[in-house]
C-alpha cells in the first residue's frame, strides 16, 4: 500500500499527463481542416487530413473549418434588366475554404463568410443581370428559334399535304430575340467575379447557379394579361378558322350538287335529244314512201285518238260517211 | 477515460478535514472497494460490448470512421469494430431511392424547415423561353452512390441537389416555348434536365445518382388556365363547325348523285320508247302502205270507214242535218237514245 502522499504524487501525476496526452492530441474529422494557433497566432499549415494529429499541449489551440462543399443562399433580389424588365432572381453558390488560414484571419467563421458572399454575390449579380436583356438569364441557347422555325416548316409542309388546316400561331406568343451570353454563361460570369473578389478571403467559389427568376409582381400580372389576351386571339382565330372552313364546306356542297343537278339535266336532255331526233328521222324515212297515204293514215289516226265519247257532233248528211243515207249509189 | 481511474484518483485526497458523516462514507467505500471495483469493471465491458459490434441493414452501407478518418465502407450484416468512440459506424441508407419535390409535397415527405417558409408556387413558376410563365411540377429521385462522398464531399449534400434541380430545370424550361412545356416537350424535359442535373451533380463529387426525374403537373398559371382551355374548346368549336358542314356535305351530295343518275336513267328510258315508237309506227305504216299499194281505192275508203265506225260507236250524241231541209233549226238534246244515231228528216 502506498502512502498518502506517494498516492497523491502518482494522482497528481496522472492527471498532469493525461491532460497534456488530451491537449497533444487532436482529431480531425473528414470534411474538416483544423488550424494550429500559438498564443492566437497561426502556426504551419491547416491540417486537411482527417484523423489524429498531435501539437505542443496547452500553448497551441485547434481551430476546425469545414472542407467540404458549402451552400451560399442568396435573399431573392429585386433587378431591372438591361431592357427595362423587373425581375426577381434568386441565386446560390456553392462554395469552399480553400485556404484555412486566411479564411480564418479575413472572416474567421462561416457566419462572417456569409456576410461577404451576401455582399459581394449581390452586388456581382445586380450588375451581371442589370447588363444583359432578359432572355439572356431565361434562355441558355437559341435552340428555341431553330424549333420555331423547324414547328413553322413542318406545319407549313401539313398546310401543303392538306393535313392541317392552317398554320396556327400558336407556338409563338412572346417575343423570341436572339441571346449572346445564356443563362449558363450569366451565372458562370458571375461566379467568375466572385471568386476573383472572394480569393482573398480564402474562399473558392464552385459555381453560382440562377436558381429562380421570376417576374416581379406587376410585371408579372402584365405577363399574365398578355398571354390571356394572346391565348384569347388564338382561340379566336381558331374559331374563325372553323367557321371559315365550314362555309368553304358548305360553298363546296352547294357547288357540287349544282354540277351534279345541272349535269345530269343537261344529260339526260341531250340523250332526249338525240332519241327524238333519231324517230324523226325514222319516222321521215318511213313515211317519205307514200306522203299522201301517210297522211290519210295518220289523219285517221289522229282522229281516232283525239275525239272523246261526249263530243258534240254536228253533222251533214252531205258528208261522205252519211252520203249513202239520203241517195242509194 | 475510464470510471475506475477517476475514482481512485479523488479517493486518496485529504479526508481528514472531512466531517464525521462524511467520513464514514469514506469508510464504508474502503472497505468496499472491491465491490465498487467489481461493478465498474462490469460497466466497464458492457459498454465495451455494447459499442464494438454494429449492424448494417440491408437497405443501408456503413462508413467507418476512425479518430475521425475513413476507414472503409461496410455491406449490411453484423461487424466488429473498436470500442470507445474510436471507430464509429455512419449508416447510409444506399438502397433506399430518395425523392425530392417541387412546387408541391406529398403528405409523406417530411421536409425540412427551410423550405416550409417558401411558398410552393414560387417553386414551380418559371419563365418559358416566349418570356411566358408555366407552373412546372416535378420530382427528383435520387440514390446514394458513394456513401463516403455523400457524407463528407458537402456540407448539405440534400439542399445542393434541390438547388440545382431548380437551376437546371429553369434552364431546360427557359430553352422551350411554353406550348411545347406544356404539351409535346414533357418527356424530353425530363430526361434533359435528368442529363444535366446529374452532370452537376458529378461534378460537385457527391456521391449521388440520379435516378429519373420525372414531370408532375404542368400547367399555365392560375390565372391564365381558363383562357388556355378557351383555346382547346375553341378547337373543339373549329372541329364540331367543319363536321357539321362536312356531315351536310355528304348528307347531300350522295343524293344528288343518286337523283342525278336517276334523271339520266329516266332521259334514257324515254329514248328508248321514243326510237321503239317510231320503229313500230314506220314498220306499221309500212306494212300497210303496202296493202294499199295493192289496191289503192279499196284499203283508202277501208280504213276511212273503219275509223268513222268507230267514232261513232264512242260517240254520245251525234247530230246529222240534211243540208236539204233550208230553215230548219237543228234540235239538240233529248232527242236520241244511247248511242243512237237519229235522222231528222
Amino acid at each position: 500500500m502506498m502512502t498518502l502522499p506517494k498516492m497523491i504524487l502518482v494522482g497528481v501525476a496522472g492527471i498532469v499527463v493525461l491532460a497534456a496526452s488530451l491537449s497533444a492530441a487532436y482529431i480531425v474529422p473528414e470534411g474538416r481542416q483544423a488550424i494550429i494557433t500559438q498564443f492566437g497566432r497561426p502556426i504551419g499549415e491547416p491540417i486537411t487530413e482527417a484523423g489524429l494529429h498531435a501539437k505542443v499541449p496547452f500553448i497551441q489551440d485547434v481551430q476546425y473549418v469545414d472542407k467540404r462543399i458549402l451552400t451560399w443562399d442568396g435573399y431573392p433580389n429585386q433587378i431591372p434588366t438591361r431592357d427595362k424588365k423587373y425581375i426577381v432572381v434568386d441565386t446560390t453558390a456553392r462554395w469552399r475554404i480553400h485556404d484555412a488560414l486566411k479564411f480564418i484571419q479575413t472572416v474567421q467563421n462561416e457566419r462572417g463568410a456569409k456576410a461577404r458572399l451576401d455582399a459581394i454575390l449581390d452586388a456581382i449579380t445586380r450588375d451581371t443581370i442589370s447588363n444583359h436583356n432578359l432572355v439572356e438569364a431565361v434562355r441558355n441557347t437559341n435552340s428555341i428559334l431553330d424549333y420555331i422555325q423547324k414547328r413553322a416548316e413542318e406545319a407549313k409542309k401539313k398546310v401543303a399535304e392538306g393535313t392541317i388546316l392552317v398554320a396556327e400561331e400558336e407556338e409563338i406568343t412572346g417575343e423570341i430575340e436572339k441571346i449572346q451570353t445564356g443563362r449558363e454563361n450569366l451565372s458562370g460570369l458571375i461566379a467568375k467575379k466572385a471568386a476573383e473578389e472572394l480569393k482573398d478571403f480564402g474562399i473558392t467559389v464552385i459555381d453560382v447557379q440562377l436558381r429562380r427568376i421570376a417576374y416581379e409582381a406587376s410585371v408579372e400580372k402584365k405577363v399574365y394579361e398578355r398571354m390571356i389576351s394572346e391565348r384569347k386571339r388564338v382561340a379566336e382565330k381558331i374559331r374563325s378558322i372553323g367557321k371559315g372552313e365550314q362555309a368553304k364546306i358548305q360553298g363546296k356542297t352547294s357547288r357540287d350538287l349544282q354540277r351534279i343537278d345541272s349535269e345530269a339535266y343537261r344529260r339526260a336532255q341531250s340523250v332526249r335529244g338525240k332519241a327524238e331526233a333519231e324517230s324523226s328521222a325514222i319516222y321521215a324515212k318511213g313515211m317519205s314512201q307514200d306522203r299522201r297515204f301517210y297522211d290519210f293514215v295518220r289523219t285517221m289516226d289522229a282522229y281516232k285518238k283525239s275525239m272523246k265519247a261526249d263530243t258534240q257532233f254536228l253533222l251533214s248528211t252531205d258528208s261522205d260517211f252519211l252520203r249513202l243515207l239520203r241517195s242509194s249509189p | 477515460m475510464s470510471f475506475s481511474t477517476h475514482n481512485g484518483g479523488k479517493a486518496g485526497d485529504p479526508f481528514q478535514d472531512f466531517p464525521e458523516e462524511f467520513k464514514k462514507i469514506i469508510e464504508v467505500m474502503r472497505t468496499r472497494l472491491h465491490l465498487i471495483l467489481y461493478g465498474a469493471g462490469a460497466f466497464f465491458l458492457l459498454i465495451t460490448a455494447l459499442t464494438s459490434f454494429y449492424t448494417v441493414q440491408p437497405s443501408e452501407e456503413a462508413v467507418i470512421v476512425r479518430l475521425g478518418k475513413y476507414l472503409e465502407t461496410n455491406t449490411p450484416g453484423l461487424h466488429f469494430k473498436l470500442p470507445f468512440g474510436i471507430d464509429s459506424a455512419v449508416k447510409v441508407r444506399t438502397k433506399l431511392v430518395l425523392q425530392e419535390e417541387f412546387g408541391f409535397r406529398s403528405t409523406e415527405a417530411n421536409d425540412n424547415t427551410t423550405y416550409q417558409k417558401d411558398n410552393f408556387a414560387k417553386e414551380s413558376l418559371m419563365l418559358t423561353g416566349d418570356l411566358n410563365v408555366a407552373d412546372v411540377e416535378w420530382i427528383v429521385q435520387y440514390q446514394i452512390s458513394d456513401p463516403r462522398k455523400y457524407l463528407f464531399a458537402a456540407q448539405d449534400p440534400g439542399r445542393n441537389i434541390r438547388d440545382v434541380s431548380e437551376a437546371i430545370m429553369r434552364r431546360v424550361v427557359g430553352d422551350r416555348t411554353v406550348n411545347e412545356t406544356l404539351t409535346t416537350g414533357r418527356v424530353e424535359i425530363a430526361s434533359e434536365a435528368q442529363r444535366l442535373t446529374q452532370e452537376v451533380l458529378d461534378k460537385y463529387d457527391l456521391g449521388i445518382r440520379v435516378v429519373t426525374i420525372k414531370l408532375q403537373d404542368v400547367n399555365p398559371p392560375d390565372l391564365v388556365k381558363p383562357s388556355f382551355n378557351e383555346v382547346n374548346a375553341a378547337k373543339q368549336e373549329q372541329e364540331k363547325a367543319i363536321n357539321m358542314a362536312e356531315e351536310e356535305y355528304n348528307k347531300v351530295i350522295p343524293e344528288a348523285r343518286g337523283k342525278a343518275e336517276e334523271t339520266i336513267s329516266q332521259a334514257e328510258g324515254y329514248a328508248a320508247a321514243v326510237v321503239n315508237r317510231a320503229k313500230g309506227d314506220t314498220e306499221r305504216f309500212t306494212l300497210t302502205l303496202q296493202e294499199y299499194r295493192r289496191a289503192p281505192d279499196i284499203t283508202r275508203k277501208r280504213i276511212y270507214l273503219e275509223t268513222m265506225e268507230e267514232l261513232f260507236l264512242r260517240f254520245e250524241k251525234v247530230t246529222i242535218v240534211d243540208d236539204k231541209l233550208k230553215g230548219l233549226l237543228p234540235i239538240f238534246g233529248g232527242l236520241g237514245g244511247k248511242k243512237a244515231a237519229e235522222v231528222v228528216e
